[in-house]
């Protein structure tokens, strides 16, 4: 079995980050801040945040908030709670999500649930149970989940459920991994658990390791890093971790990376990106591997920030 | 516009962008704007079929030609016309079904039936894209929800077509099983439609025979069902004899997970019969599948565990 190269990791990271006027960078430029978030979040569970100037970091995201309270994907752009949410998140890697007014970015969150308990992305409505997700996550992290109402939006993500025992973004909407993860993650975070047929769901979320031993997001489909994370979060989230092969993963992880020249690929030999690297060092971290701070699979934070947020005297 | 427009043609989830276009329609919503928009939406949607603005931005487009418009029922139909063409050249396109699913609401029942019709030929073309079969599984459950709520004389008649609907989908779901064998998704597919059919249908049939007209009647007997179902999964593990064959392999895991699957849906009352021909057949399945997906043995194990004797 090969090893984590993670010091080549690191340096992939800080050079994408100071790489801002790359095509690449130019046309990814709406979504910086989950960027931000992918990256940070690597560093930290590779021990190594503080290679990165927390101020700079800060001062930008600070930028990217929207007088509605919401966040932006970048300094301009319109805000939409999918940067929200990483806004919020980077700011408790650093322990600084006190320097929010945390009213008001809730009340940004609150005011995009709808009727039926879903939520809207932003302003022009656009549903999904993603959204669910980042709107329970977000709100527990500032610690206001109480200003939504959290059983309409629990119905609202049972709504969703579908025969196969998984969840897709919208009442109909096919199974799908990434859906999953929101939907369990929103029900764990909010004590809804108990919605889930664990079983069920289990066995569909295992039925996804292929003979490579990576894992896919629905059925026939190739496997990919990114499920490393929210097939595997939604499997330790429901207790159901023992019905795959864990070994097997965590070789197609390691076969994902560059060894030359860091970041991980969506599998082995294909091109790297942040957004794969942070899966696949998250996912090795829920796999216990050594070396790596754990994170937790509900809130895809270290668990040590998690604890911060939750446990430490205010 | 016209500078959101170059915008989006080189950076097509520039939300922002889009949003600005959003905001200049929502002042005009003549449906000749709006045409443009889906225009314009589609024109991005043929180079980057995945871009999750852009059929964000057709559904918002949509629901407001919804509002104003009496062209509705024809845009429907095209639009779904024009994710099965998105689809042929990107496969098991998430957001595109996605899109074809949320169409779904706003069918009558004539249109759903239609679509169940016309997207046959392309599903039997697609065996390994679980999106189409989804899709027909959501065209399905929407016809039956229609009957749950029809209350006038002809309940019992969209029963027996509802039922012929969902005989017809297993028969020719059987036949694609053995053509094109070992694919995942026809074997979901067929998951979905017995665990109904014995479910749902088994129990209407009561409730209808009850108001009898002759008719109307529909023999649905769970017994010769479950026994046919024992024979596919039979005479498909049976050709794995030589393991080398991925395909066959393969055709012999997903039939024996099937018959798992159908152990753990069929409730207790369906008769003591029916449990025993199971449980006969789950011993050999249980060996078979932990010899050759090992990997889930735990799975297997507990799943077989679930239905021992107390």
């Amino acid at each position: 079995m090969g090893e984590l190269a993670a010091d080549k990791h690191v340096k992939y990271i800080i050079s994408v980050e100071k790489k801002k006027d790359s095509f690449e960078s130019v046309v990814m430029e709406h979504l910086r801040l989950n960027g931000a978030y992918w990256g940070l979040t690597t560093l930290d569970i590779l021990g190594k945040l503080d290679a990165v100037d927390e101020e700079d970091v800060i001062s930008w995201i600070l930028k990217c908030q929207d007088e509605s309270g919401g966040f932006a994907g970048n300094i301009g752009h319109d805000p939409h709670v999918l940067y929200t949410l990483s806004a919020v998140q980077v700011l408790a890697l650093f322990d600084k999500v006190d320097i929010l007014d945390a009213d008001k970015v809730s009340n940004y969150i609150v005011g995009l649930q709808n009727e039926d308990g879903s939520f809207s992305g932003d302003i022009w409505g656009e549903v999904d149970t993603r959204f669910s997700y980042i709107a329970i996550c977000c709100l527990s992290i500032l610690q206001r989940l109480d200003k939504i109402n959290v059983d309409k939006a629990v119905e609202y993500i049972v709504s969703c459920k579908n025969l196969d025992g998984g969840f897709g973004c919208t009442p109909g909407g096919e199974s799908h991994a990434g859906q999953i993860f929101c939907c369990v993650g929103a029900l764990a975070i909010a004590g809804a658990l108990h919605h889930v047929d664990k079983d069920l769901l289990g066995w569909w979320l295992c039925e996804r390791q292929v003979k490579s031993g990576g894992l896919n997001g629905r059925p026939e489909k190739l496997p990919d890093v990114c499920y490393s994370w929210w097939v595997l979060s939604s499997l330790i989230m429901i207790d159901r971790v023992h019905w795959i092969n864990k070994d097997k993963l965590v070789k197609f992880i390691l076969d994902c990376q560059d060894m030359e020249n860091g970041g991980i690929s969506d599998r082995p030999d294909d091109a790297v990106d942040v957004f794969h690297t942070y899966f696949g060092v998250a996912g090795l971290s829920l796999l216990e591997y050594p070396g790596l701070k754990p994170i937790d699979p509900a809130y895809a934070l270290p668990v040590d920030v998690v604890n911060r947020i939750f446990f430490s005297k205010k | 516009m016209i500078h959101s427009k170059a915008l989006l043609l080189l950076s097509c989830d520039f939300a922002t962008a889009w949003n600005s276009r959003k905001l200049i329609v929502s002042n005009k919503r003549l449906l000749p704007i709006l045409m443009d928009e889906l225009h314009l939406s589609a024109l991005v949607l043929s180079y980057s079929p995945k871009s999750e603005q852009a059929w964000s931005h057709r559904r918002w487009v949509i629901n407001m030609i919804a509002r104003n418009c009496s062209t509705l029922q024809w845009i429907i139909e095209r639009e779904s016309e024009l994710v099965e063409k998105i689809a042929e050249r990107s496969k098991m396109n998430y957001r595109a079904w996605n899109h074809r699913c949320w169409l779904v609401s706003f069918m009558t029942r004539e249109q759903v039936l239609d679509e169940l019709k016309k997207s046959r030929n392309w599903s039997g073309l697609h065996v390994a894209d679980n999106s189409c079969f989804h899709y027909r599984r959501r065209l399905m459950l929407r016809n039956l929800e229609g009957f749950c709520y029809t209350q006038d004389n002809n309940s019992s008649g969209y029963f027996v077509e509802t039922y012929q609907i969902w005989k017809e989908e297993l028969d020719w779901n059987e036949s694609l099983i053995k053509q094109y064998v070992g694919r995942e998704a026809l074997w979901l597919h067929r998951r979905f439609l017995s665990m109904y059919l014995i479910k749902h249908m088994a129990t209407h049939l009561l409730a209808v025979s009850c108001q009898s007209k002759p008719k109307a009647s529909v023999d649905i007997d769970i017994d010769s069902l479950m026994d046919h179902e024992l024979c596919l999964v039979h005479s498909c593990s049976t050709t794995i004899a030589d393991a080398n064959f991925e395909d066959f392999q393969a055709q012999a895991i997903h039939s024996a997970a099937y018959m798992l699957w159908l152990t753990k849906q069929i409730p207790e009352y369906q008769g003591i019969d029916i449990q025993e021909k199971l449980r006969a057949g789950v011993g050999d399945v249980t060996r078979m599948l932990k010899r050759s997906c090992p990997d889930r043995s735990s799975l297997w194990d507990y799943l077989v565990g679930y239905h021992s004797e107390p």
